[in-house]
């Protein structure tokens, strides 16, 4: 056997055990979900799962609610954990040091504690409220059991690991770059528009992705402090699927929230492929 | 000439300690002048500073008469060309020239003519597609000099721009930078701490040292007449010997006129070009010849003499055939120059 063809054979069967784990834990639970989903109550295959995904009101206020969320919720983390990570790149001094030292901390909080920290926190009884009552400032509005809980919630998850990625982005940008572009005359604004989000775009479309993801799949959040209707689709599936003990449309809900984050993936995968095409080309 | 810049007591300190201490520099129109010492000594404080990088603790910085202390870099009519080219990775030749011109509302038609002239001046036509990681650092550092050139600044300032350079490329380089002055006209401050780079392209030489400045002049008067013991131990090679001054400067045998009247001890030091060899009974101080290295057409002989050290010199190639290590030799200096000690 040729030295190649050994490196071949080795190569197989280094990725042969990740292959496999892939295959048994995502490709053949999306297979057996799918063939789940087009089956009808009599006991033959067709869409109408899918038809009573997109006809039922309550349904489509379920994946609007979630498409509503998961958006603003990505517009949001980004543009905090932009500005964060921005301010921690460009700046110095005291604010900088503390929120270097703080902004990490809700990654080592489990879900399910930050989840009823923010229910203690943001509820109708909770403590903002009884100090803004016992202030006389009035009240806070609805936040728990309401879009406006999921939505900081999802801040506080992803807040974190996006201003990590996002550092670490602008740091590798030399402050020599942006010296060079002031030399010739950019203000702030250019230097923004047209040197640091150009170089961060890649970072930024990672991030959009993770958080995107992370936000739609979400549940213990959603679960705890969203509200009853509409809901968003990762609690309306375990609904479906442990409550109403329909196993088929729960399964259609599950390919369709695939479906979406695949989409995303989609286009994340072709800018990268493209990114590295124009990249080969102008080596080439 | 007119004065095109001016630096008048400038300072600045760092938590760490360096800095410049009261540096004042008149730079003429045209000039070519070169910051040179070694890594902390201040030179790339000063250009910073100039550049609107820095701002001085105090001190002023004229350009054309007028004070741009407190004016940010965008704002001066200063161009800097950096040591690490800083060209925009995601943007092509041809926008990495634009960028700064379309800044100051330049019309397109201007644009395109202004960038293939500079292209043709730093001899990189037909280049404006490429992006720089397609360019070598040449090629990259070129263009660097080019998108500062169109700008048409009143003061270049470069800051170490050929240190990343292998030495043909630095060479070639420094030869075009000294070209494009030449065609341009433009005053610039360049900062390097090659002292080769600084003695070849050079109008004038500035040799700080701890933030301060040891001596301005011209390449040749600074390798001549280096005026402290820093400039004479910092450019060119030199040898060190301890002397004696009263009425005349002594060392071994030998005795040269003492012009600075200098007294007590004094550290000499020689050229090794100014190095004399002769046999055993000629005139000098007697020594060891210990080693002949052949250096294509000269030689560089090292020569023990005793309480004095080793002293090196360099020879005609024809003049050490007949030489061999080991033999005894006489040495004696056609030119010394003297520093008192302490």
């Amino acid at each position: 056997m040729s030295k190649k063809m050994k490196m071949g054979v080795l190569g197989l069967l280094l990725v042969t055990p990740s292959f496999l784990v892939l295959l048994v834990i995502v490709v053949l639970p999306i297979v057996l979900s799918f063939k789940e989903s087009l089956k009808n109550k009599s006991g033959g295959y067709d869409l109408s799962n899918y038809e009573y995904l997109f006809t039922d009101k309550l349904m489509r206020s379920n994946i609007i609610f979630t498409l509503e969320v998961t958006v603003i919720s990505c517009v949001l983390v980004l543009i905090i954990s932009y500005a964060l990570a921005a301010f921690m790149r460009f700046s110095q001094g005291m604010a900088v040091r503390w929120i270097k030292r703080l902004y990490m901390i809700p990654l080592f909080i489990p879900s399910v504690i930050a989840t009823y920290g923010l229910i203690q926190l943001l509820g109708n009884h909770g403590w903002a409220n009884r100090l803004l009552l016992a202030a006389h400032m009035g009240q806070l509005p609805r936040i728990i059991f309401d879009i406006k809980g999921i939505i900081i919630a999802s801040l506080w998850f992803n807040i974190p690991f996006t201003t990590m990625l996002l550092g670490s982005a602008l740091t590798a940008i030399p402050n020599s770059i942006v010296e060079s572009a002031k030399d010739v005359g950019a203000g702030r604004l250019q230097i923004f528009f047209r040197f640091i989000l150009p170089m961060t775009y890649k970072t930024l479309l990672v991030a959009v992705t993770f958080v995107f993801m992370g936000v739609i799949g979400s549940f213990t959040a959603p679960f705890l402090l969203g509200p009853n209707a509409p809901q968003m689709l990762g609690v309306s599936m375990e609904q479906v699927f442990s409550v109403f003990h329909e196993k088929e449309q729960a399964a259609a809900l599950a390919f369709f929230t695939f479906l979406l984050c695949s989409g995303l993936g989609y286009f994340y995968i072709r800018s990268m492929i493209a990114e590295e095409s124009v990249k080969n080309a102008l080596l080439g | 000439m007119s004065i095109q810049l001016s630096i008048r007591q400038l300072k600045k300190r760092y938590k760490t300690g360096d800095g410049v201490s009261d540096i004042s520099l008149d730079i003429r129109k045209g000039e070519l002048i070169t910051l040179l010492g070694p890594s902390g000594c201040g030179k790339t404080t000063v250009l910073r500073s100039i550049g609107g990088f820095l701002d001085p603790d105090a001190g002023d910085i004229l350009i054309e008469g007028k004070s741009v202390l407190g004016s940010p870099p965008e704002k001066r009519p200063t161009s800097m060309v950096f040591q690490s080219y800083n060209l925009w990775p995601h943007m092509t030749v041809y926008d990495n020239l634009a960028f700064g011109l379309k800044i100051r509302k330049m019309s397109k038609p201007a644009i395109k003519q202004a960038i293939s002239e500079v292209l043709e001046l730093v001899r990189l036509p037909g280049m404006e597609k490429k992006y720089p990681g397609q360019l070598s650092g040449g090629q990259q550092q070129r263009v660097a000099v080019a998108r500062s050139l169109l700008l048409k600044p009143a003061v270049l300032l470069l800051d170490e721009p050929f240190s990343a350079l292998d030495a043909k490329l630095r060479h070639e380089m420094r030869e075009e930078l000294r070209e494009i002055q030449a065609d341009s006209g433009l005053t610039m401050v360049f900062v390097t701490h090659d002292q080769e780079e600084a003695l070849s392209i050079s109008d004038r030489i500035v040799v700080m040292n701890k933030g301060n400045i040891e001596q301005i002049a011209s390449p040749q008067d600074i390798y001549d007449h280096p005026e402290t013991l820093f400039v004479a131990q910092f450019i060119g090679k030199m040898n060190f010997v301890k002397g004696v001054a009263d009425d005349r400067i002594r060392i071994g045998g030998l005795s040269f006129p003492n012009a600075q009247a200098h007294s007590g001890p004094v550290s000499i030091a020689i050229r090794p070009e100014d190095v004399i060899l002769n046999d055993a009974e000629g005139q000098g101080i007697p020594g060891i010849l210990k080693q002949i290295m052949v250096l294509g057409h000269y030689a560089e002989v090292s020569v023990e003499l005793g309480d004095h050290g080793t002293i090196r010199g360099f020879q005609p190639r024809e003049a050490v055939k007949s030489l061999q290590p080991g033999q005894k030799v006489t040495v004696h200096f056609a030119k010394v120059l003297t520093y008192s000690e302490g």
